[in-house]
């Protein structure tokens, strides 16, 4: 198993109210899944993202992720642990700007602190993979929306993580696009990586192999 | 990774093109102004310290105790040299030095052309000076050069002007002579390099004193005069200065009259000391600067820098937002708060390197300038490797302060907000901190400006102010030779430019180089209860000429060879509570001798205005009529055509220089002018600083308020009311500084005026002025920022929530 969640709430207090943003979720991933978390706005979807990737805090419940529990971690020691097994994917892109293609394949390497021959390697290999050699010394403004979800991907896959956390990943893209992006997750889903993606789509939901409804911050 | 973050902040200084410039302007600005101010300082407090044995010299001063007051002397009586070097075996060395005088000569070259020299540098030093001050030879022996009785060292300088020589052929030079003063051959025995602008003794020419005791045997060998003898002493150790005070308090006696002993005491002042310590005045062809001058300057170059650090921070804070959807990343792929801080402190230190860097080139260039037009003091400021480590301080203080604090801001943000771009709460923003830098920053510029106003008003107090006499279109000449008085008058009369000539010892105020002092008694008091007064020598026309009013009495009707009148002033009077009439007929004795007063005189600033009027003697004496005052038309150009042709006429084997009394005036006020111009200049400084400080603030201000403005508009609010909305927000900072700033600088100016005696009134005027000012430069700064806020349209800003 790859990670559990056992009864989580997370709250926040607004104007004396407490306000529920998860409500009891109880929820197992195993290696190799790819799972679908669907609902309405403000339902919470986000939120059990940001959970699951360890972003953002819960109030009550436990959560155990290979066998450590994240909930009784330090917050160095939890952010090592999704530095070393997480991919982040994002709506929009979150690419830095200021670096090129190459360079933002690189960043994640050099906070983990790979070796300079080694870290070209990795990013030769990804541009390869991804047929975006062309493209390593552009920048981000120089690509469609598609290319760079490609190069968001590519990133979030370059220091070979269990897990993969896209939010929303095709919403800014067209629908061409869009299915280009859902069919490389299924393939890396082929290839052995646990996916877990928040969508609004019918359609990209049945990618997953199993779809999770949230409404108002519970699971239905 | 070092590679990754420098590349990141220099596309990062590329993008944002206009902060960046701002953000470096600003530092080079700050660090800058700073690093001169420091070097200024620096080299003032530097004096005589190049003097291998600078720790252990002392100057001897003479403490001298009247009835009324003590005067204190930084020269002593001539023969205390020798004295002091027959009595006291055990101390290093004694020197004394006399002057600088000016003096003229006539050098005769190859061609046996003689030309005329005039030269106000001129020092006496006896053979013992190589010994106690460092010179650098360039050609002669130190041990020797000043030995003979007939011997001149000569400055590299004045080798090249009289000879034509480069400092390599130095060795030439000796053994050539000049004529000084028509009639004394002297020989160069030694050349050296030109002092140092950082020297106390600044000299063209060295000539042997033992020429001068020759010369002046009746000075060198008198005991109760004080006239430009400065003696200075080495001691092995520097710690026996107070037991040698001691000691030469019960010797004096052996050589001082009974009432010289009881009056006159000598202290050793320590070298380092002479430049910056009032007391003793600036000794003879320097000047000083006192201590409290170098603090403030210290204070003031701290506080620039500080307004520039606190501008840079708040520019970096202000763009934060900018940056947080970086740090958000960055820190969801691994980054550590750690890794980020790093990184920012990089990027900004890197900036400040640049600036720090460009600072230093910046300085290169503005210290020649300085040296070139700040013509109130001879300096010569120089950058050098000696203030490297200054400049490092400095910049490891900026980067310091500068840095850290954003990159702790910066670093802080929590990933999955900064990504969403939201604005942190308050307390990571540093909202609050940023209005206290703000609020800290207009303290200061309001200060500064406050100053300036006082200072300007100062000023024009000075240039102002009724000084009792003419002091316009008046030029001033030597007069070579008291025989040729008349003739020199007549002639200059001759045409009718110049329509009144008066000679005498020198004008109404005893501008510098032109004063005389004495002491004053009736015939029935004793010789201690003499009282200091200012002794000037006028001819039949002296108070006409100057428009003096007399209050009773008549003006002179001739000038003697042993005088035997008096005019003196009403602050004269005042010893003696007579009213004019009564002083009329009265004997009174002055050191040169005694007289009957004549007539009395209106009062007249006869001293520049930081001090009290004295009183004042003018004696209808033949002897020291030795300036002429000529009076211009208002067109100048013709008349001293005239001046200059009938000088050569008369006197031409004289050197021809002339000068204005408003020129000599204004030169009192010199380091009060320096002030000013310093104040002036940093008050512009401190005011594009905190402006720039200012936008950054309000970019800030804006960013945050964007959502606010547009629901405004959505609900009706017109352009001008959301631009009152952002400046409220300053005005309301620049009022507080204001409350802060104005007694701060109430404080300090009343201070500053307390040391003059005819001075300006501090008035609510002047605060509100100041205030206004800043206020008025800082709304016109912000003004376009808001208004372009303002003209947003709602749509697009709600649209961006």
């Amino acid at each position: 198993m790859l990670l559990s969640l056992k009864n989580i709430f997370k709250w926040v207090n607004s104007g004396g109210q407490r306000i529920f943003l998860l409500k009891d979720i109880n929820l197992e991933v195993e290696e190799g899944e790819f799972i679908s978390i669907m609902g309405p706005s403000g339902s919470g979807k986000s939120t059990l993202l940001n959970v699951i990737g360890m972003l953002d805090g819960f109030n009550e419940g436990e959560y155990q992720f290979l066998d450590e529990s994240v909930h009784s971690l330090k917050e160095k020691h939890r952010s090592n642990l999704y530095k070393e097994y997480i991919g982040f994917v994002f709506q929009s892109y979150h690419l830095l700007d200021d670096l090129t293609v190459k360079e933002n394949l690189e960043m994640p390497l050099l906070y983990k602190k790979y070796g300079s021959s080694e870290r070209k390697a990795k990013v030769a290999d990804m541009l390869d993979r991804f047929n975006i050699v062309g493209k390593k010394d552009l920048f981000p403004a120089q690509l469609s929306g598609g290319q760079q979800q490609l190069v968001g991907i590519a990133r979030a896959l370059i220091s070979n993580p269990k897990l993969i956390l896209a939010d929303e990943p095709t919403g800014n893209l067209n629908s061409k696009q869009g299915e280009e992006i859902m069919e490389l997750f299924r393939q890396l889903n082929d290839e052995g990586v646990t996916i877990i993606q928040v969508t609004h789509s019918e359609k990209n939901a049945a990618y997953g192999s199993r779809i999770i409804n949230l409404l108002d911050g519970r699971m239905v | 990774m070092l590679t990754n973050y420098l590349k990141i902040a220099w596309r990062t200084l590329l993008k944002n093109k206009l902060s960046s410039f701002i953000n470096l302007f600003g530092l080079v600005l700050g660090i800058s102004v700073c690093i001169v101010l420091l070097v200024f300082v620096d080299y003032e407090s530097s004096f005589d310290t190049f003097n291998k044995r600078s720790e252990q010299t002392f100057r001897v001063v003479q403490h001298t105790k009247l009835s009324n007051k003590t005067l204190y002397w930084n020269t002593t009586a001539y023969p205390l040299a020798k004295a002091l070097r027959d009595d006291f075996p055990e101390i290093d060395e004694v020197t004394q030095v006399a002057g600088p005088v000016n003096q003229t000569f006539n050098v005769t070259n190859n061609a046996s052309a003689t030309t005329l020299f005039e030269e106000p540098q001129v020092l006496f030093a006896d053979s013992f000076y190589p010994k106690v001050f460092d010179l650098k030879w360039l050609a002669g022996d130190s041990n020797s050069a000043l030995k003979g009785t007939n011997s001149v060292v000569l400055t590299s300088s004045m080798a090249k002007k009289l000879f034509g020589l480069d400092e390599g052929e130095s060795g030439t030079a000796l053994g050539k002579t000049i004529l000084l003063q028509s009639k004394d051959p002297l020989t160069v025995t030694g050349v050296v390099e030109n002092p140092p602008g950082n020297s106390s003794h600044q000299f063209k020419m060295l000539i042997a004193y033992e020429f001068f005791k020759k010369n002046n045997p009746y000075y060198s060998s008198n005991w109760s005069g004080n006239y430009q003898g400065t003696t200075y002493v080495v001691l092995n150790d520097p710690g026996a200065k107070s037991a040698f005070e001691v000691k030469i308090q019960e010797w004096k006696k052996k050589y001082l009259s009974e009432l010289d002993n009881q009056r006159i005491s000598y202290f050793l002042q320590p070298l380092n000391e002479i430049h910056n310590e009032t007391l003793y005045g600036a000794s003879p062809g320097s000047y000083i600067i006192p201590k409290k001058i170098l603090n403030v300057g210290t204070g003031v170059a701290i506080f620039i820098l500080l307004i520039a650090i606190i501008n840079f921070v708040n520019l970096v804070t202000a763009q934060s937002h900018s940056r947080s959807k970086e740090v958000g990343v960055r820190k969801i792929l691994g980054g550590s708060r750690k890794a980020l801080i790093y990184q920012f402190v990089l990027e900004n230190g890197l900036l400040i390197s640049i600036a720090a860097l460009c600072s230093v080139f910046t300085v290169k260039l503005i210290l020649p300038l300085i040296n070139q037009n700040l013509q109130i003091l001879d300096i010569q400021l120089e950058l050098g490797w000696q203030h490297l480590g200054l400049i490092l301080l400095t910049s490891v203080f900026t980067v310091l302060l500068a840095t850290i604090y954003p990159s702790f801001v910066l670093s802080a943000f929590i990933p999955v907000r900064a990504l969403k771009q939201k604005l942190q709460n308050s307390r990571y923003s540093g909202y609050s901190l940023r209005r206290f830098l703000v609020t800290f920053q207009f303290i200061i510029v309001q200060l500064f400006v406050i100053a300036s106003i006082v200072l300007f008003l100062q000023m024009r107090h000075f240039n102002g102010t009724n000084l009792g006499f003419t002091s316009e279109s008046i030029a001033i000449t030597q007069v070579p030779s008291q025989d040729k008085l008349e003739v020199f008058r007549k002639e200059l009369l001759s045409n009718n430019v110049v329509s009144e000539v008066a000679f005498g010892s020198g004008p109404p105020m005893a501008v510098n180089g032109f004063q005389l002092g004495t002491n004053f008694r009736l015939p029935e008091q004793a010789e201690n209860e003499g009282l200091d007064a200012e002794m000037k020598i006028g001819d039949i026309h002296y108070l006409d000429f100057y428009d003096l009013e007399l209050l009773a009495g008549r003006a002179f009707r001739e000038n003697k060879r042993i005088f035997d009148e008096f005019i003196v002033n009403e602050t004269f009077l005042k010893t003696y509570n007579w009213t004019p009439d009564e002083a009329l007929g009265k004997k009174v004795i002055i050191n040169e001798g005694e007289a009957t007063i004549v007539g009395v005189i209106k009062d007249f600033h006869n001293n520049a205005l930081q001090s009290e009027i004295s009183p004042v003697v003018v004696l209808n004496w033949k002897s020291f009529l030795n300036k002429a005052f000529i009076k211009l038309p208002p067109t100048k150009a013709t008349a001293l055509n005239h001046i200059k042709e009938t000088w050569d006429m008369l006197f031409k084997d004289s050197v021809y220089k002339i000068q204005f009394l408003k020129d000599a005036i204004a030169k009192e006020y010199a380091v009060e002018r320096l002030i000013f111009t310093g104040f002036g200049a940093f008050s512009i400084l401190a005011i594009v600083l905190g402006c720039l400080g200012l936008l950054g603030l309000m970019s800030f201000i804006i960013a945050r308020k964007r959502k606010e403005v547009g629901i405004r508009k959505v609900l009706g609010a017109s352009m001008l009311e959301n631009v009152v909305f952002f400046t409220k927000e300053y005005v309301k900072l620049l009022g507080l500084a204001f409350i802060i700033s104005a007694p701060l600088a109430y404080g300090f100016m009343n201070d500053w005026l307390e040391s003059f005696t005819y001075r300006i009134h501090l008035s609510v005027g002047m605060f509100l002025t100041g205030g206004l000012i800043t206020l008025l430069i800082a709304v016109l700064t912000c003004g376009l920022q808001s208004i372009r806020a303002a003209k947003l349209s709602p749509v697009r800003i709600l649209k961006e929530e």
